[in-house]
This record gives structure tokens, sequence and C-alpha cells, in this order.
């Protein structure tokens, strides 16, 4: 195994392990987001608000490992 | 056949001034920052009791951020105080990542194809540069009020002393255990400021690459295809600035709030 090798498969495997656990909880705040704005439709905006801001806190590991693997593949 | 163009993650160096070096992020911050004060002066140029379109948009702007720090702070006269760094944090960022909207921003190249003006917050030199802004901001505003309770929110000696004084073992370990934690606050510390940056980095610098590749796949995807991948860029964008300013206000506001004293905090709610 050579280094060019090595190094293009371990940007994948980061990249590829680290979205896991982001999709997970991105889907979970999703859920728990909607039965929250079915059961009180009056606040579905308000709802739907912090459920995109939270989606986007949680994103932060999934890029974490994104950046890891750009710097593996570009620098 | 594809042609993907060539991705760096380090801006590219257009030149020298002195001992500083200029690269195309500089540039294009700075010319954001230039379109903020033109842009700025013109909405104060006209401002009126009845709002016009251009007024109305940072109105709301200024009321989406205003009314979620009023519920963090407590009360208005203390979420005025530290309101314009977090709004201009806003701004800069929403401008920012919008930049490489405007037409013919990225036509100026060099004679080797190089660009010159690229979107600014896509380079880590800069979302490390605002993040250590956001966190040096509220650490100088918590120390400015009460320096020896802000240090002692980390290093947490008080409650040992105490601990032996009474000389009860089990609030030993309690503080002891406490004084751990704090050390370990000033390691939260360091990571608040690595993932601020690097979320905001890795957002816009992905969104750019993956147009980039989407478009250099073939002739055929160059026109509609990159559109949906355009329109992700775009939520994402606004989306970002709006989590660094919040955050931004979160820590000032936990750091300050830490080290008023506690009655003031009570009779504000």
């Amino acid at each position: 195994m050579d280094a060019e090798a090595v190094k293009y498969l371990s940007a994948a495997l980061v990249m590829g392990i680290g979205a896991i656990g982001s999709a997970f909880g991105e889907g979970f705040i999703g859920g728990k987001a909607m039965e929250a704005m079915g059961r009180n439709p009056k606040y579905m905006d308000k709802i739907f608000t912090n459920m995109i801001v939270a989606q986007a806190i949680d994103e932060s590991t999934a890029i974490y490992s994104l950046v890891v693997a750009l710097i593996i593949l570009f620098v | 056949m594809s042609n993907i163009p060539e991705i760096t993650l380090a801006p590219s160096i257009i030149g020298q001034i002195g001992p500083i070096t200029v690269t195309n992020a500089m540039l294009s911050y700075f010319a954001v920052c230039l379109l903020l004060i033109i842009v700025g002066l013109i909405v104060r140029a006209k401002l009126s009791v009845k709002p016009g379109r251009f007024q109305m948009f940072f109105e709301l702007l200024f009321s989406m951020i205003l009314d979620k720090m009023v519920v963090v702070f407590g009360d208005e006269k203390r979420a005025r105080q530290s309101f314009p760094i977090v709004f201009t944090i806003f701004i800069l960022l929403i401008f920012g990542n919008y930049f490489t909207l405007l037409p013919l921003v990225e036509s100026f190249i060099l004679d080797d194809g190089t660009k010159i003006l690229t979107t600014p917050t896509a380079h880590y030199s800069l979302t490390i540069a605002l993040a250590f802004l956001m966190i040096g901001t509220s650490h100088v505003l918590a120390i400015a009020i009460s320096p020896i309770r802000h240090i002692g929110n980390f290093i947490k000696i008080g409650p040992v002393f105490k601990a032996i004084k009474n000389l009860s073992p089990k609030d030993f370990a309690m503080s002891m255990i406490d004084v751990f934690l704090g050390l370990l606050d000033i390691i939260g510390e360091i990571a608040k400021l690595i993932s601020i940056s690097t979320r905001l980095f890795g957002n816009m610098f992905a969104g750019g690459v993956i147009i980039a590749i989407v478009s250099g796949l073939s002739v055929y995807t160059q026109f509609v295809v990159p559109l949906p991948f355009a329109v992700l860029g775009l939520l994402t964008g606004f989306v970002q600035a709006f989590v660094f300013a919040m955050l931004g206000m979160l820590y000032i506001s936990s750091l300050v709030g830490g080290v008023t004293p506690a009655k003031q905090q009570t009779e504000t709610n």
C-alpha cells in the first residue's frame, strides 16, 4: 500500500464514518420537531426556525470530519 | 472529459505590501467591509418612520437578532450593550457568504488564472480571526466587570479552602472534582474556538467545492445541474451566519452572566 492509496482511502473513510452520527442526530431533531409541530400547530414557525438552527449545530461534527478529509487530501 | 479545477485550502497569494502578504481572501474581505460601509451609509441617509423596502430588510434582520438577545440576556438594556458586535458579525457574515453571488465578482483573474476576489469566509484565516474576536470579546467583557470572579469560575479553589476549613471529607472530594471540571472548562474554551471557526469554514468551503466538482464533471453538467447545490449553498450561508452570531451571543451572555452577582441577575428576570 503506497502513500497515495492510503491517503485516498483514509480521506474516504473519515468522511463516511463521520457523516453517520450526524445523520442520526439531525433525523432525531427533525422527528422531535415534527412531533412538537403536530401537537402545537400555532407555534409552527418558531419550532421550525429553532429546528433549523439546532440541525446546523448538529452538523458540526460531520463538518469537522469533512475538514479533516480535506486536509488529508489537499495538504 | 472532466476537468475538475485545482482545489487548495490555502488562499492564493497576490502580492506583498512590505512584510504583509496580500492574499485574495484578504482582498475579498476588505471588499466586503467596504460594501457594508457603503450599504450602511445608504440606509442611514434614507431613514424614515415609514420604512422603504431596503430599510425594512435591515429592520427584519435587526428584530430577528434583537428578539433572541432580549430572551437570552433578560432585559433590553443589557441586550443592547452587546448588540452591536453580534449584529455586525451577523451582517458581515451574510454579506461575506453571499459575496460571490454578485455578478462579475469572480471574473477578475490575474495572468496565471488565480482569482482576485473569492468568498472570504471560505478561508480558514478569516473564520479563525472572527472566532478569536467573538470569544476574546466575551472574555474581555467578563474580565472588565470583575477579573477575580472570572478566573475563579475556571480555577475553583475557593470551595477547596472552605472545605478544608470545615474539615468535611465529602465537601473536599466534591470541591476537588469541581477544580478538575473547572480546568476542563479552559480546554472547553479552546474547543469553542475551533468548533465555531471550523463549522463556518467547512460549510462555505464545501459549498464551493461541490459546485466546482459538479461543474467540472462534464460539459453537460455545467448549466442546470449545479442549481440545487447552489441553492443549498445559499441556504447554508444564511443559516451559518445566524448560528455564528447566536453562538457568539450565547458565549458573551454566559461568561458575563457568570461574573455578575446573582442579585442583579434575579432582579432583571
